[in-house]
């Protein structure tokens, strides 16, 4: 019952956000969480999503990732955009010289580029509340500015489901069809569903991937969970936080607040 | 089995305890992960501060500054019976815009009220919204005990007081738990220094609701239409009642009637679909967006007129101007054609009659001439009985449908 409920409010604002904008695209880091977006957005339109997936490669992913992606891109017929931002990368940017700098030239810079070149209005992201407080206080349609700025200050009035439109040109909206899920119902979805996952998230030798991102910032986490249902258990009973694993949070005080209040996801 | 999800909204004056409670809830229920309390403790240690319970919640760097909250924010957390999404809201007047946000999809309302002070501007305010909003079920916790020595005749006090407003908005025989977010007393465990009080904690009295669901006239909003490998689906929700196959629907303000040939999902076709179901279906007729569909024998009426019930939270709206409506998928273009009655958003109680304009913040009855459109009494089917107001692309107001006038 719960997750026909979470569904059934997530493909609702996946179809909102497809009859409000003409150009619109989801983006996939090819975790758990955007997978399952993009499973929920096959559903909503019948099988096949009738606009772009966009993967920021930083070039510094997880080969099983790469792998990943193909494989799925091509069993589900997406029509995949990789956005790289190749200045940065030749420079040399990378997680060395301060993660801040790095996440935000090759995740929120390339999707900057990204989106220019394409001129999307609108973009599907699979942020949710429990992962982080920053993120809990997000709307459904939350606008972001030519400069790609959160004015997490001012956020629009958003009830009953009557979302935010585009203000001005140069704006875009993020639309976040599973903030209102957590980690659990995650994996209690892709149980239900079977939906493919990163075999990354399964424990070898002592040790899982719990959160996927960047080789060098991403720690696997102790745990001997090697089926969704010990996943589901795990997460059931651990003390410690989804993104524990994930070394950008963690540079200094208000991390998240100051990568998100420039762009980052 | 898993548990139902309950939404749960924290109201109350500003530095009565909202957030500091929340966080009390969250820690006591062992669901805030070690390494959030590790963070929480080097921020304090950063800034050099005492530690809060509200700082679980405050995520933003100016609101653990300022120590207070400045936007919304919904958390999750598992009680005995119920799944509940949390949600706290800023208590400052500037922030009633976040608090609506916070506020509107909530089954029940949680008002937090100081034993030292009592009732205050922002309490009787929330308790307007909570009220306009259609929350019927409301637990009340006053806070800080330990600040008046866990005393029974505080507590009467402050409760007599707050009983008295409740009354006004229509609330009787409501849950009244003298507690202490600071020292954890009667939110997630029994005080021990309360003997004289016998009745629940916080979290027993949430596990305990009972949410009613009623039944109501069957409502499908249309959302699109998809071609789908030559088939032409109609996608939308079903916000009220239940749809079946076969059944004979009336389309409006398009005028269509038709029946139901197929219910569909992706991948399987259904016999019926329910209340809060987001559905596609095959019918032999057009229809568009902003449609809303009935059942024959109740059918949607779409109207010119009506009068509805609107809080502002941003720039004017005089008589005459020219707004936008979103209810349900339809967006229509309609004219102020009268402001009747300003209404003081502390009391309810009628402040002005005819005005002109109303402002940010203001509450008042309005006449709205419209474009066709589908909308109900708030009182009959609240899922069309409220409405958006949108300015200039901005969603500037929200109001509630009072009646229909044909």
């Amino acid at each position: 019952m719960r997750l026909r409920e979470l569904e059934n409010r997530s493909i609702y604002i996946i179809r909102e956000a497809y009859a409000e904008f003409d150009k619109l695209a989801v983006l996939w880091s090819t975790g758990k969480d955007s997978t399952t977006v993009l499973w929920l957005c096959r559903k909503a339109f019948f099988g096949k999503i009738p606009f772009p997936v966009i993967h920021i490669d930083t070039g510094y992913k997880f080969k099983q990732m790469y792998e990943f992606r193909d494989k799925i891109a091509k069993e589900w017929g997406v029509d995949l955009i990789i956005a790289r931002n190749e200045e940065a990368i030749k420079a040399g940017v990378g997680p060395q010289h301060g993660k801040f700098e790095c996440c935000t030239k090759l995740k929120t810079q390339a999707l900057m580029k990204c989106l220019r070149e394409y001129g999307f209005e609108a973009l599907i992201l699979a942020i949710r509340r429990d992962e982080h407080g920053i993120r809990a206080k997000e709307r459904y349609f939350s606008p972001r500015d030519m400069q790609f700025r959160w004015d997490y200050k001012d956020q629009p009035l958003e009830m009953w489901d009557q979302y935010q439109s585009i203000e001005e040109i140069g704006y875009h909206i993020r639309v976040h069809p599973i903030l209102h899920w957590r980690e659990l119902d995650v994996w209690e979805y892709i149980k239900q569903e079977g939906i493919p996952v990163n075999p990354m998230y399964f424990a070898k030798d002592g040790k899982r991937y719990r959160s996927l991102g960047c080789e060098p910032c991403t720690l696997p986490i102790e745990s001997n969970a090697k089926t969704i249902n010990e996943i589901v258990e795990e997460i059931k009973t651990t003390k410690i936080a989804e993104r524990s694993g994930r070394a950008q949070d963690k540079e200094k005080a208000f991390m998240m607040q100051k990568l998100r209040a420039l762009g980052y996801m | 089995m898993m548990k139902g999800n309950v939404n749960v909204v924290f109201v109350g004056h500003v530095d009565h305890g909202k957030s500091t409670l929340i966080g009390r809830l969250l820690y006591d229920s062992k669901s805030i992960k070690d390494d959030k309390v590790t963070e929480i403790q080097k921020l304090v240690e950063e800034y050099k501060r005492r530690f809060e319970f509200a700082y679980f919640l405050d995520a933003f760097e100016d609101e653990l500054k300022e120590e207070r909250t400045i936007d919304t924010v919904s958390l999750m957390f598992e009680g005995k019976k119920n799944c509940y999404t949390i949600t706290d809201v800023p208590g400052h007047k500037e922030f009633i815009k976040n608090m609506l946000t916070g506020a509107s999809h909530a089954e029940v309302g949680v008002l937090v009220v100081s034993a030292e002070e009592g009732v205050k501007e922002q309490t009787r305010r929330h308790m307007f919204l909570l009220k306009m909003l259609g929350i019927e079920n409301v637990l009340v916790v006053i806070n800080k005990m330990d600040a008046v020595g866990y005393k029974k005749e505080k507590f009467e006090n402050v409760k007599s007081e707050v009983v008295q407003l409740l009354e006004g908005f229509g609330y009787k025989d409501v849950i009244f738990i003298p507690g202490s977010a600071m020292e954890g007393d009667n939110i997630y465990r029994k005080s021990d220094k309360m003997d004289w009080y016998e009745g629940p904690t916080l979290i027993e009295a949430l596990d305990g609701l009972e949410i009613k669901q009623q039944e109501r006239a069957m409502r499908f909003v249309v959302q699109d239409i998809y071609e789908i490998e030559g088939e032409e689906i109609v996608v939308g929700r079903v916000e009220s009642g239940r749809l079946r196959v076969k059944d004979k629907v009336v389309f409006e303000p398009s005028g269509v009637v038709t029946e139901i040939e197929k219910i569909k999902v992706y991948g399987e076709e259904l016999q019926e679909a329910n209340m809060g179901d987001c559905v596609g279906i095959v019918i032999p007729a057009e229809v568009k967006r902003g449609d809303v569909g009935g059942h024959i024998e109740k059918p949607p009426k779409p109207v010119n007129k009506f009068m509805g019930e609107v809080v502002l939270i941003d720039k004017k709206l005089r008589k005459g101007d020219t707004v936008q409506l979103k209810c349900g998928t339809a967006r229509v273009g309609c004219k102020i054609e009268q402001i009747r009655e300003k209404i003081d958003l502390e009391t309810g109680e009628v402040i002005e009659q005819c005005p002109e304009e109303i402002k940010e913040h203001e509450a008042a009855t309005i006449v709205f001439n419209t474009e066709p459109v589908v909308v109900e009494r708030f009182t009959e089917i609240p899922e069309l009985g409220r409405f958006v107001v949108v300015k200039g692309g901005k969603n500037i107001g929200a109001g509630i449908v009072l009646d229909l006038i044909t």
